[in-house]
């Protein structure tokens, strides 16, 4: 630490950059690298001596091996369909005459904000093998010997991950059609290019890299995703490597056993994703593909001519059918008096709404713990966020590469394994036992979400200008003086992006907190997790439509404000 | 601006004070695995005769809630004073750690104790009992037997909840294994019966009619009925019973409270509200409330299965694994 802060800072800032840089690097360490550190020295170090053949067994077992090769078929098989299915529609939104594109573009974002196990608790009450609506209609009033789809199955989990994880890819290949350079097309036209040959020979190979990183984000979430494997998979034995952690650390009540497999799960999992990452970060620098103008050309626009109307229609089709049907589906059964009765006026009420936000403790106890946590790990990310992006756009020290690296580290480690290792790290074993507690939740979000707010509050700062802070200290001001009065007050809009970041998809949380709660500080996605498992169907249903309006309303709030700063 | 931030930050570390304070302040805490239909309004009720008792419950599954007191233990202080659950062995096990308060209710005279060795560390509050839930719809003809089950019409249908979830199944495999031996899942995994997940999604999904029928808990079960599930429940000769008793942690600050809680429990108030919820009642002047199909308690208990519990507590995770095993085809 000694070789800190004297570089090119005056004496007399020494102090306030010393005392920054430390406490930037402390809270990053604590907080994000013991934990991950932790479980591979667990997973490799046993009774003292390093231990590769036990980390072998471990991976050899039959359940544990199965549900390696389980997560690498899900992961495989939504990569593929949700690049097929993104780059579809990202094209045609872009690149077509399809009408109403505006409206289309935003329906197919609105997964990405729908948390995908309230949708696998949807599709499981709709195509559940022998009581799904949907099977039930076709084999009573149409006659079908059997259910036509049966959702708990590989094709289910991996065609409902395909619907919530399409918009990773469709967001970046809009980009990058829309922000391509269209005279590269049109050049290509008039040397005589037909249409097939323009699309093979110019926009794919353009295109590839964005459709490649998509790809490779859904591979990676998909690899460490809990909820719809969790939802859909467990009852006809599918395990993925979160949801065998999550059954063995539940199963034997965290005896070391069963973290110790979980460890060596875990390490699989970090292994795969830094191998992901890498393959990313190889692809993104290929730089000669990325021509990509920044002017607002127009681009071309295909005829669709006949096809126009069908386009149309399945596009409507499929927004009808992913997101409006099972958002349906979640909030009449939340409205029926028990799961299983038809949905007649009679059988319908608001008293499960009502019930859950003002009566059950359980769920009143569950939103409260969950806006409580969100909005501590939200404050606390912020401000520590604001402090270690200065150290790194703004400082000059050493060392501070070390920094970069470890707060983007959760970025890449999946959730259920920061849940692992905080319980290796606050359970007792180094002098804090935080397990059972809402304190380790905590601690898990500020890691898992310390990432989001370095993005935002990076780009926030290099926005401000070293001249201000330089003019700052020419008229005398003190560091101290500097960052409150002048650098505070230009990055408050990217603190406040961090906020939301954060706040919002903590409301949603599953994987991490599945891990932690215990029966005082279950958060509102454990609750609907739990309650779905005890067969409180109903109030399951109810809890989350209650999420998703929450969520609904919290993203639009954001997107009016954030619109409106940008307007300014 | 900066002011408004540094006040949030500071509400939100006072918040998480207050949520801190509030746990640790002076007030009944019982941990249980009774579902909210049932250990609500018996808190209530409570509230209600004890004006200045706090009482304040957390109710999640057996496995969750022991995890729960092992860490508090590790700790220092088990937060709860009271449990109350329906996984018997469990019982015998903290007996055993000497972590129970012993505590011979003066009530005892009073109730049905399905506990020969009764010895005042734990005392029954309920006799829940498990049978099979048929949905009314699918199923025609009522189960009168455990071999019913290996009937055409339950093929692919029957579900048993995961008993690694959830206790009672835990407990109603261990007996039906007791009684019937291996063979009796053999047969069930010839007629592709399922695991489900927890005891009460079994009961859900029968009444969704994903499956025709599951080993049910009785309240869960009845609950449902009463709000319109089209679902009924019957028991075969052979009763599976899961006695839920509730002990005192020993060291609680609120001994007196407890004890307070424990005999009004037992007490005839409550055991009304417990026959209420569709279960049966521990104390010989509380009848079975009006509309269920439930055995009378005295009856229940004679024909209900004998298992010895301090033998179970050895061989949980080894039974768990071989009936897993054999309904998914593994062996």
């Amino acid at each position: 630490m000694s070789t800190g802060a004297k570089g090119l800072q005056q004496r007399q800032n020494f102090g306030v950059a010393q005392v920054i840089l430390f406490l930037s690097i402390a809270v990053l360490v604590i907080v994000v690298a013991v934990p991950v550190l932790l479980i591979l020295f667990n997973a490799f170090w046993v009774d003292g001596h390093f231990n590769l053949a036990d980390v072998i067994k471990v991976i050899s077992e039959p359940d544990t091996y199965q549900a390696l090769i389980n997560s690498l078929i899900i992961s495989a098989g939504t990569t593929i369909g949700s690049t097929i299915v993104g780059t579809f529609f990202a094209w045609l939104v872009t690149r077509t005459d399809l009408p109403y594109k505006g409206f289309m573009k935003a329906m197919f974002l609105v997964p990405f904000m729908l948390p995908s196990f309230i949708g696998a608790m949807a599709w499981k009450m709709l195509l559940s093998p022998r009581a799904g609506f949907i099977n039930r209609f076709f084999m009573r009033d149409l006659g079908f010997d059997g259910p036509i789809f049966n959702i708990y199955s590989y094709a289910g989990i991996i065609l409902v991950e395909i619907m919530y994880l399409f918009p990773f890819v469709f967001i970046q290949v809009c980009g990058a059609l829309e922000r391509m350079d269209p005279t590269l097309e049109e050049s290509a036209r008039i040397s005589g290019a037909g249409l097939f040959t323009i699309t093979r020979k110019i926009t794919i190979p353009l295109v590839l890299p964005s459709i490649l990183s998509g790809a490779l984000l859904i591979m990676l979430y998909s690899m460490a995703h809990f909820g719809t494997v969790a939802v859909l998979g467990i009852e006809n034995g599918i395990f993925n490597i979160p949801t065998l952690i999550y059954q063995r650390i539940h199963q034997s009540a965290g005896s070391f056993a069963s973290i110790r497999t979980g460890t060596v799960l875990a390490t699989v999992l970090v292994i795969t994703a830094a191998f992901i990452i890498w393959l990313q970060g190889k692809i993104l620098t290929r730089g000669h593909y990325q021509i990509i103008a920044g002017k607002s050309f127009r681009p071309m626009e295909l005829k669709l001519r006949a096809l126009k109307a069908p386009l149309f229609i399945f596009c409507l089709a499929y927004i009808a059918f992913t997101i409006v049907l099972p958002t349906v589906v979640i909030f009449l059964v939340g409205g029926l008096k028990t799961y299983g009765l038809p949905f007649t006026w009679e059988n319908l009420s608001l008293n499960n709404y009502k019930f859950i936000l003002f009566d059950y403790k359980l769920t009143k106890d569950a939103i409260w713990n969950s806006v409580t946590l969100g909005f501590s790990a939200a404050v606390i990310t912020m401000f520590a966020g604001v402090m270690i992006s200065y150290v790194i756009v703004k400082m000059k020290v050493r060392g501070k590469g070390i920094l970069e690296f470890l707060g983007m580290l959760p970025f890449s480690v999946p959730g259920s394994v920061i849940a692992l290792g905080v319980i290796l790290a606050w359970s007792g074993k180094y002098g804090v036992n935080l397990y059972n507690t809402v304190w380790i939740i905590l601690v898990a979000y500020i890691a898992r979400y310390m990432a989001f707010s370095l993005r935002a509050n990076s780009a926030a700062l290099e926005q401000v200008h070293d001249s201000l802070m330089e003019a700052a200290r020419v008229c005398g001001a003190s560091m101290w003086q500097t960052l409150r009065d002048i650098v505070l007050p230009l990055v408050k809009p990217g603190m406040i992006a961090a906020f939301f970041l954060i706040f919002l998809p903590s409301l949603r949380e599953l994987t991490v907190s599945i891990m932690l709660y215990s029966p005082t500080t279950r958060t509102i996605g454990v609750a609907i997790y739990t309650l779905n498992e005890d067969g409180e169907t109903v109030m399951s249903a109810a809890l989350a439509g209650i999420a998703l309006i929450l969520i609904v309303v919290g993203q639009t709030l954001i997107n009016r404000f954030t619109a409106r700063k940008g307007a300014k | 601006m900066r002011n408004r931030f540094v006040v949030a930050f500071f509400a939100a570390v006072l918040f998480f004070a207050v949520c801190g304070e509030a746990l640790a302040a002076q007030k009944l805490i019982i941990y249980t695995s009774m579902k909210e239909s049932l250990i609500g309004g018996i808190v209530e009720g409570f509230k209600k005769q004890n004006p200045g008792i706090d009482v304040d419950y957390q109710s999640a599954g057996a496995g969750k809630l022991m995890a729960k007191i092992a860490a508090e233990r590790e700790s220092g202080k088990i937060l709860a004073d009271l449990i109350w659950t329906s996984e018997v062995p469990d019982f015998y096990s903290m007996k055993q750690q000497g972590i129970l308060e012993q505590y011979k209710t003066p009530l005892i005279g009073e109730i049905l104790n399905p506990f020969g060795d009764y010895d005042g560390y734990f005392t029954a509050a309920r006799l829940g009992t498990l049978g099979i839930a048929i949905n009314t719809d699918q199923i025609k003809t009522p189960p009168a037997q455990w071999s019913d089950l290996f009937k055409p019409e339950y093929k692919g249908a029957f579900g048993v909840a995961d008993p690694a979830l959830s206790g009672t199944s835990y407990m109603s495999v261990a007996l039906l294994e007791k009684q019937f031996g291996w063979e009796f899942f053999d047969k069930l995994y010839g007629n592709k019966a399922r695991i489900g997940k927890g005891s009460g999604q079994v009961v859900d999904d029968t009444a969704s009619g994903e499956l025709a029928a599951s080993l049910a808990v009785d309240y869960i079960t009845n609950d449902k009925i009463a709000k319109g599930a089209h679902i009924a429940l019957y028991y075969p000769p052979e009763l599976l019973m899961a006695p839920s008793p509730i002990a005192i942690f020993k060291g609680t600050l609120n001994l007196e409270a407890a004890k307070k809680f424990l005999d009004y429990l037992l007490s005839y108030d409550a055991q009304v509200l417990v026959a209420s919820e569709g279960t049966l009642s521990v104390r010989t002047d509380v009848k079975n409330a009006d509309g269920f199909m439930l055995p009378e308690a005295q009856d229940a208990l004679n024909r209900a299965i004998k298992i010895d519990y301090i033998e179970m507590m050895a061989g949980k995770e080894a039974l768990i694994k071989k009936f897993t095993d054999t309904l998914q085809g593994k062996k």
